[in-house]
């Protein structure tokens, strides 16, 4: 029995020893985010590595197993108890953190959120895309690239999903208003999150009006599959399709030119600010109005409810895609 | 020495001193490895993580003891939630009283053990197997809390919910307080208990069991039951922690719960299983969860060294290496 004690032992000892060589010694910035191992959260993670040794800070990333909020509570909890002075999360679930970052601030530690703006128990949260930025940015995009006149259609990710509607609302407003000659058909099409059903609404759209010459797609399949009919169809060149997608999923179809391209924000850009913030807030210094934040650019923050709502969009198109893909997002 | 040392050990068990072994050893690695870990504000916030996840791992205990299985058992505590968060709203949400909060736990617990019933009732009287009864369960609680709640969450709970979530009294955080009471109560029913007698036995061989006169139906209702009333709690318990419910909350846990009582030496295929070394290896697991986070190391990794170290366990635990063993020994 003795001699298995010790086999336990020295294999307990092996495998913390195995863990020790990925640590960091004393963090003062830990940012729990929603899933680890993923392209976005993994370009994040570099950006925090990144900027953290620009600022001679310590900073770590905490991504759970999955997205379960159970699991950022916990991973949040670990940080409190390590004694770090920032805290940065992306939330699963708003609501469930509220209670746990309310301890964390209980303990004078700053928290920082980002993509969570309805939070309550935050210093700051920011925000890379504003939702009206975002949509005109691709409604100009289609119209630089068909002209003044001209019809296109609408694709979401579903009926239901908000941040896409609104997305498509912003867009819509501001080809009516702007550009009077470009009309829209029919209503929008809740096929973005499908690639096949993408592609065969596009091709009866297709058929259905000869004179289409624009596809404006929210979800992330919305675009591939519009542009894969254009492809089909032959009308490169004759068809835009802009909208959000996947750098590396669109990327053949970019350089075919069937995709003309679309907007998103750098998850490793959200990285480097949330250090950047974090050292400031750790220091004590204060957000101000029209302050000049390195990776947000001239802010203008929103002192009620505590969130800088910025627009820091990259645009995906023939020159910066492959760059994109190759960082894995 | 040697007596008194003898006496502790068969009061607790070789495989609990196994355990407790390994956990000094655990303690002791991360008590060196970072200068945090042994601190007050450390051990409370494992003090405060780890009731969640023991009561779920009770929850599943039982059933595994009686040679079975509850794969429903975070759905069922998510489902007990959104019951006692349902009643909360009706009576007000933040604003609701003291009566609206005992009603609201009462309709949870009573939800849960309806829940827990009727696996236990299949599986006793259709002979279903139980991974197949209780997954059939979890896909139906999930399914139907999902379209309760259309996927979002429901928040907003009175603030002396708090207390139960994230107050400590004299030093020992609230919920761990909950935990060991249950844990106790728990540990009684298995071991000093008809009901315990019955479960174990029918776990060894229902078949005999039976013809031994013990009525294993009834016990299988009450096992699965007892089970749901268990998840229930940690529903509530999830509820006062993360102050809203959503379905899909600690689904995560799900499997570190199967985990922990493998790691305890309950027997994969019935008829023995104790709460004392799964309390023990509870502690170790979250020692090992919290402590990986202190010293910075990847979330992927944490998992890896519990599946590393439940490997280890069971070839430690295995007659063959014992034998090899008693060889080196007697050389």
């Amino acid at each position: 029995m003795k001699k298995s004690f010790l086999l336990l032992a020295a294999s307990a000892i092996a495998t913390l020893g195995m863990t020790f060589t990925a640590s960091a010694e004393g963090a003062t910035i830990g940012v729990v985010v929603k899933i680890g191992g993923i392209p976005w959260f993994n370009a994040m993670e570099d950006g925090i590595k990144k900027r953290a040794a620009e600022l001679g800070v310590e900073a770590e990333m905490i991504g759970p197993v999955s997205a379960d909020p159970a699991l950022q509570v916990q991973a949040i909890e670990d940080l409190i108890a390590k004694g770090v002075k920032v805290i940065g999360v992306v939330p699963n679930d708003e609501s469930a953190l509220e209670p746990v970052l309310k301890k964390a601030r209980d303990a004078g530690i700053k928290v920082i959120a980002h993509e969570g703006p309805n939070l309550n128990n935050v210093d700051w949260d920011f925000e890379l895309a504003s939702t009206k930025g975002l949509g005109e940015a691709h409604a100009k995009l289609l119209a630089k690239t068909i002209g003044d006149t001209g019809k296109y259609a609408v694709y979401v990710g579903s009926l239901t999903v908000p941040l896409h509607n609104a997305w498509a609302d912003a867009a819509i407003a501001w080809l009516k208003a702007e550009k009077p000659g470009i009309q829209m058909i029919g209503e929008r099409y809740g096929v973005g999150e499908n690639v096949d059903a993408a592609r065969s609404t596009a091709l009866d759209l297709i058929a259905a009006n000869p004179d289409l010459t624009g596809f404006l797609a929210f979800g992330s399949q919305g675009p591939i599959g519009a542009a894969r009919a254009v492809e089909e169809r032959r009308k490169i060149g004759d068809i835009a399709v802009v909208g959000i997608f996947s750098p590396g999923q669109g990327q053949k179809l970019v350089h075919e030119g069937a995709l003309t391209g679309g907007y998103m924000w750098s998850p490793a850009q959200a990285g480097e600010v949330f250090v950047t913030l974090g050292k400031m807030l750790a220091e004590g210094e204060e957000v101000k109005d029209g302050a000049d934040i390195p990776g947000l650019g001239v802010v203008h923050p929103n002192f009620e409810t505590r969130d800088i709502i910025t627009d820091n969009i990259l645009e995906i198109n023939k020159d910066s895609i492959d760059a994109l893909a190759d960082q894995g997002l | 020495m040697k007596t008194s040392l003898g006496t502790i050990r068969s009061g607790l068990g070789t495989d609990t001193s196994s355990l407790i072994a390994l956990l000094i050893v655990v303690v002791l690695g991360f008590s060196i490895a970072s200068p945090q870990f042994m601190t007050a504000a450390n051990l409370g916030s494992m003090g405060f993580q780890m009731p969640l996840l023991g009561l779920l791992t009770l929850a599943m205990l039982a059933p595994i003891i009686s040679g079975g299985f509850n794969l429903a058992v975070t759905y069922t505590a998510n489902m007990s939630g959104l019951t006692l968060a349902w009643v909360l709203l009706q009576f007000g949400g933040k604003d609701a009283g003291v009566g609206a909060l005992v009603l609201g736990c009462l309709a949870a617990i009573a939800v849960g053990m309806l829940a827990g019933a009727i696996i236990g009732f299949v599986v006793a009287y259709v002979g279903a197997h139980p991974i197949l009864v209780s997954l059939a369960m979890m896909i139906f609680l999930r399914g139907l809390g999902e379209f309760l709640t259309r996927g979002g969450d429901i928040s907003g709970v009175p603030d002396y919910m708090r207390v139960l979530g994230h107050e400590t009294l004299i030093g020992i955080p609230v919920p761990l307080l909950l935990f060991g009471a249950v844990a106790i109560v728990w540990h009684i029913l298995l071991r000093r208990t008809q009901h315990g007698f019955s479960v174990t036995m029918t776990g060894s061989n229902q078949m005999a069991a039976e013809y031994s006169g013990l009525h294993t139906k009834r016990t299988l209702v009450l096992l699965y039951t007892l089970s749901g009333l268990l998840c229930a709690i940690a529903g509530i318990l999830m509820l006062a922690r993360f102050n809203s419910v959503r379905v899909g909350h600690g689904e995560a846990l799900l499997l570190v719960t199967v985990l922990a009582c493998f790691l305890g030496g309950v027997d994969p295929f019935g008829g023995y299983g104790r709460v004392v070394p799964v309390v023990v290896s509870l502690v170790i697991l979250q020692i090992l969860s919290s402590g990986l986070n202190l010293i910075g190391a990847n979330q992927h990794m944490a998992t890896a060294v519990w599946g590393l170290f439940l490997i280890a366990v069971m070839v430690l635990r295995s007659e063959q290496v014992k034998m090899v063993l008693g060889f080196f020994k007697k050389s």
